[in-house]
């Protein structure tokens, strides 16, 4: 346990590094704004501790953030620069929805299930379409998966405003998906989802998959030098393709359990660019399963804690855009180990 | 003179004849020692060679030379006088040439704008004269009888042509002595021959030459004197002329060092054929043909070396062996199996270990660890895998054994593979095809860029697959090493094979002239 330990500190240092860093560089900001940087700090930071509400918005946050950030990791492993979560986090979320709506009579035990492998079944098409353009046409993955997330989004709106609306309801909203399916909470948070269980445990799921069999030694092999693993007998192709599959049913994974644990209908715009979000945290969790888990909870924390800092103080919300902005900076220019230790 | 001892300073001091002078240079990077001791005396007008096996020092002495490094300790004494080197143009200003391993050309800007780079003629002091450029290039061109177009772009030339514009690079400095980084690294065996001869112009016009190589074949060609470097001392300094490969070599690796292979007299019996190709045709995308009806048999206990100039399809060839490119026409049988349209995963089932020609391309993974890349083909049949999950333990430990049974230096199996040098990730790739104890070894220039002692152990393990009954294609543009290891010789030019020879009938100059597509006599 005890190598195991340290690889885990060895792993997360330089992020740590990075984030408090950021912190402190964003708290001399917050000083120059108000007059109690303490206070909006502290808001910042701890008020999603403050109340068992709090806390249950501020899992809800977490859980759409750690599942696409899961599959970014996945598809980056592959070697694929997957960007395209917040489509395919849309099309899960609608598609769990339309289920949900068109299968109302079905009893619970069979529409739970099936709304939400078809929010993940609606993620993995749109991973594997822009996995297969890459491999077999070597069509640019980037601009794909951009393209898709415009395309699903507008799909989604056009399904939205016009199929499945609630008629009774103001803005582009769905119809509520019937409440026998909706996700029970978490036990003793009384109002968040225990879609963050799933997440949690995804998180390690992904880890002993990417790192532990040879199916991931394989994909990892084919993202780290394509080549090579032809050259070894892996079938590289059909590796990467399934790691977008399962990128792409991650991200529809989160859209699914959203609808079922969190909004109960589809909104269109329920998602403040969780996918670029998601994808933000893959990356400053250098692509690690259980690091996006980490990274995905502080977000989610600063994300919520930026709302309440701005109800308590002047300090606005957008601090937050700032504070990110300087993460990603510090941490792609992260400082050499030789000159934090001098 | 077998040994030339270092004389002392001041009788070097006088002596017209020594253009450089090295005594007692060390130098450190960090805790790591580069030198320790290298004492040089190179002649006015003489080629000088410094040999050593990669690691031993000489890429950091002659980036002293070039004032790219400062020594810590030791004197630089150039045509009688200490000097101390402070940066390249302190040494161009010297008269010190570098010529890098590494091409510095523009390929899109001619020949003549490559050469005077930064230092063009100008017109009213802002305008290039284009005109006196080109005239000043023919000129130096002329001078050295170097037979390139001044007016081509760089890209249109051959890799032995862009050399000769970076050796008139230096020479356009007036570089008194020039220094040549392991010219030969990026030729072919033709091209070698070719930069002996210039070499060979540019002492007869008095000019200076330090020549840096690890290949033996090269420094009795080239050179008048050899120096060798082992682990940053200068072990020996001698004339060529008296001494022999295996001196050199011996004093490289420190120790006795085997450079013949197989004896192509002793007879030795092979059993069936375990891969046969019968007129096998690829074709790329464009039509073009890259193999044309190529047809032969590797049988078990042989070694069959196929020589070629780089380029000639024998990339093409392995590919299709391998099952990694599809072929138009013609059987690719593994035994008694048709095995033209398997994959790589089947052919290896049927006994095929491939080692790839380019180990940072298809060999390895250079971010993956040690560990999993020699896991790599061998989870199931090494027993890595407990309950589906990859176990950690067992990973290591077989990773560990074939660190250690292949001599595998400064690799854990959790480093990453890209942290070793290229002998080391050679021998890693050879540590997991030879793990299955393939029945048949195909092999792409298994020691290229590899120093004598680890070209050595990989020719030895070659010899030693062969002697258990492996077949072996051995695919190389070194001709000694296929003369060294094979039973018998296949030459190929432009994607068709000229001629399989027994190795009796086989002479460097009948390979080298079917090399270069000579007609196929008598066949």
């Amino acid at each position: 346990m005890a190598p195991a330990l340290s690889n885990f500190l060895r792993v997360i240092r330089a992020p740590l590094a990075a984030i408090l860093l950021t912190l402190a560089l964003g708290f001399l900001l917050v000083a120059s704004i108000t007059d109690e940087p303490v206070r909006a700090y502290r808001d910042l930071l701890l008020a999603n501790f403050d109340s068992l509400g709090n806390f249950a918005l501020f899992l809800n946050r977490a859980t759409p953030l750690t599942l696409i950030a899961l599959g970014v990791v996945f598809s980056f492993r592959a070697g694929v620069f997957n960007v395209g979560g917040e489509g395919q986090l849309y099309a899960g979320a609608v598609t769990t929805t339309v289920v949900a709506i068109a299968g109302a009579s079905l009893p619970a035990l069979v529409l739970m299930p099936l709304a939400i492998i078809a929010g993940f079944l609606a993620g993995a098409v749109v991973g594997w379409i822009p996995g297969v353009l890459k491999v077999r046409l070597a069509v640019d993955e980037v601009v794909t998966t951009l393209m898709l997330n415009i395309i699903i989004l507008l799909i989604t709106s056009w399904l939205a405003n016009q199929v499945i609306r609630d008629t009774t309801a103001y803005g582009a909203v769905s119809w509520m998906v019937p409440n026998s399916i909706w996700l029970p909470p978490l036990p003793f948070v009384p109002r968040a989802t225990s879609g963050f269980l799933v997440a949690a445990v995804l998180a390690v799921v992904s880890w002993i998959v990417l790192f532990r069999t040879q199916w991931g030694a394989e994909v990892r092999a084919a993202g780290t030098n394509l080549r090579f693993a032809e050259a070894t007998g892996v079938p590289a192709a059909r590796r990467v393709i399934s790691a977008m599959v399962i990128a792409g049913g991650l991200a529809g994974l989160a859209g699914a359990l959203y609808v079922l644990g969190v909004g109960h209908r589809f909104e269109q715009n329920f998602s403040p660019s969780y996918g670029l979000v998601g994808l933000t945290c893959a990356l400053l969790a250098r692509v690690h399963p259980i690091g996006s888990l980490a990274t995905a909870l502080f977000y989610a924390a600063m994300l919520n804690g930026a709302a309440y800092m701005q109800i308590s103080t002047d300090v606005p919300r957008s601090l937050v855009n700032l504070l990110t902005g300087l993460l990603v900076l510090l941490m792609t220019a992260r400082l050499r180990r030789a000159a934090q230790a001098a | 003179m077998p040994t030339s001892k270092r004389a002392p300073e001041s009788v070097l001091m006088s002596d017209p004849d020594i253009i450089l002078s090295l005594a007692g240079i060390a130098k450190s990077f960090g805790e790591k020692a580069a030198l320790g001791h290298v004492d040089l005396d190179v002649r006015r007008g003489e080629v000088h060679v410094i040999c050593g096996e990669n690691g031993a020092g000489k890429s950091t002495l002659m980036n002293i030379l070039a004032g790219i490094h400062q020594p810590n300790a030791g004197s630089i004494v150039l045509n009688g006088k200490t000097v101390t080197i402070a940066d390249p143009i302190a040494a161009s200003r010297l008269g010190i040439g570098m010529v890098h391993q590494h091409f510095t050309l523009v390929p899109s800007m001619t020949v003549a704008e490559n050469l005077f780079l930064g230092r063009q003629p100008r017109r009213l002091g802002i305008f290039s004269d284009r005109r006196q450029m080109a005239d000043r290039a023919r000129e130096l061109i002329a001078r050295y009888n170097f037979h390139l177009d001044p007016e081509a772009p760089v890209r249109t030339l051959s890799v032995g042509q862009r050399q000769r514009v970076e050796i008139l690079k230096a020479l356009a400095f007036d570089a008194d002595l020039l220094i040549l980084d392991e010219p030969t690294a990026v030729l072919t065996p033709p091209e070698v021959d070719e930069l002996i001869g210039v070499v060979d112009g540019l002492r007869a016009r008095g000019r200076t030459i330090l020549f840096i190589t690890h290949k033996l074949r090269e420094v009795k060609a080239v050179s008048d004197r050899v120096t060798v470097i082992r682990r940053g001392r200068s072990i020996s300094t001698r004339n060529t002329a008296d001494v022999t490969e295996a001196d050199i070599g011996r004093d490289m690796v420190g120790r006795e060092v085997f450079l013949v292979g197989r004896k192509g007299s002793a007879q030795r019996s092979f059993g069936a054929p375990v891969l046969t190709l019968d007129n096998v045709s690829m074709t790329n995308h464009s039509g073009r043909r890259l193999l044309e009806r190529i047809s032969l048999e590797v049988r078990a206990g042989e070694v069959l070396g196929i020589a070629g100039v780089d380029g000639n399809g024998q990339t093409e060839l392995a590919e299709a062996i391998a099952g990694l490119m599809p072929v138009q026409a013609g059987k690719i049988r593994f035994g008694d199996r048709d095995l033209t349209d398997a994959d790589l995963r089947e052919r290896q089932q049927a006994g095929l270990g491939f080692v790839p020609e380019d180990r940072l391309d298809r060999g390895l993974s250079v971010t993956m660890s040690v560990a999993e890349n020699v896991a790599a083909t061998n989870y199931k049949r090494a027993g890595l895998l407990s309950g589906g999950l990859i176990d950690r333990h067992k990973l290591d430990s077989f990773a560990g054994d074939k660190i250690r049974e292949f001599d595998v230096r400064g690799a854990q199996p959790s480093t990453q593979a890209g942290w070793l040098s290229g002998g080391n990730m050679q021998k890693l790739v050879i540590a997991r095809e030879l793990e299955r104890d393939p029945s048949l070894l195909l092999i792409c220039q298994p020691t290229r860029g590899l120093d004598i002692g680890a070209s050595e152990f990989v020719h030895a393990r070659i010899l030693q697959a062969a002697d258990r009954g492996r077949a072996v294609l051995l695919i190389s543009s070194e001709l000694s090493e296929i003369f060294a290891l094979s039973d018998r010789i296949g030459v190929m030019y432009s994607g068709r094979m000229m001629r399989i020879l027994d190795r009796a009938e086989a002479d460097e100059e009948t390979v080298g002239y079917l090399m270069n597509g000579g007609s196929k006599e008598a066949a």
